[in-house]
């Protein structure tokens, strides 16, 4: 029977690329990046209030990721072939897009303050 | 999921509180004219411990993971629907392998 997005690729051969159930993957990238985000903005808030500054607010940020990857790892039982057509998705994707939100919600309150207390 | 979501609320009234505490002890640090550094200890506990509730309801907040495998047992179909005039079974879905060894899902 016919079923929409069901399948990524397919195919007679013996070495035709593997075949994915396209809706719960997608599924499951939205989900990671769900979470990353939130922590991301989590941690911009912990290293503002922490006061954290120049590279040490960098590194706050990777150790941070770093112990979201094992979680998500955690949470997909470790099997990540299961659910994920790549280790990339679990330990590199959406690192590099959450720092964006980490660097305005950690320098949100210093910039605030620098303004309120000059206008003043 | 609802726990997920209770926990990560619980995480941000730590977090706010932490923060207000922080800009009190900042205004005492300016009335005796000396440098902020790193809030105090009991400040640091309640950071770390809004941060372990924020990790966990990312974590366990949005969707389980679903597996990627058409043949995995959670992705079987297990009934058809209960009209079947505009079912078609005869497509190019049959050079797909088939496992005979298949027993009804209950």
């Amino acid at each position: 029977m016919a079923r929409e997005g069901d399948r990524g690729a397919s195919g007679g051969a013996e070495d035709d690329p593997p075949i994915f159930n396209a809706e719960n993957l997608q599924s499951n990238i939205k989900s990671i990046h769900y979470s990353r985000t939130f922590l991301s903005i989590i941690g911009g808030v912990i290293a503002g209030i922490w006061g954290f500054t120049g590279l040490t607010g960098f590194i706050f940020y990777f150790l941070v990721m770093a112990a979201a990857s094992f979680g998500l790892a955690a949470k997909a039982k470790f099997s990540i072939c299961t659910y994920f057509d790549s280790w990339n998705r679990i330990f590199l994707d959406g690192i590099f897009g959450g720092l964006m939100s980490f660097v305005l919600f950690w320098t949100y309150p210093l910039v605030r303050k620098k303004f309120v207390v000059n206008c003043c | 999921m609802r726990i997920g979501f209770m926990v990560g609320i619980l995480g941000g009234i730590l977090l706010a509180h932490a923060g207000y505490a922080t800009i009190q002890y900042r205004g005492m640090l300016k009335i005796v004219e000396e440098e902020f550094s790193r809030p105090p200890m009991n400040v640091v506990v309640e950071l770390l411990l809004g941060l372990a509730f924020c990790i966990w309801a990312a974590l366990a907040a949005p969707a389980k993971f679903r597996s990627i495998h058409p043949d995995s047992e959670e992705n079987r179909i297990v009934s058809l629907p209960a009209n079947l005039d505009f079912m078609i079974f005869n497509h190019r879905g049959k050079v797909f392998p088939c496992n005979a060894e298949y027993k009804l899902k209950k």
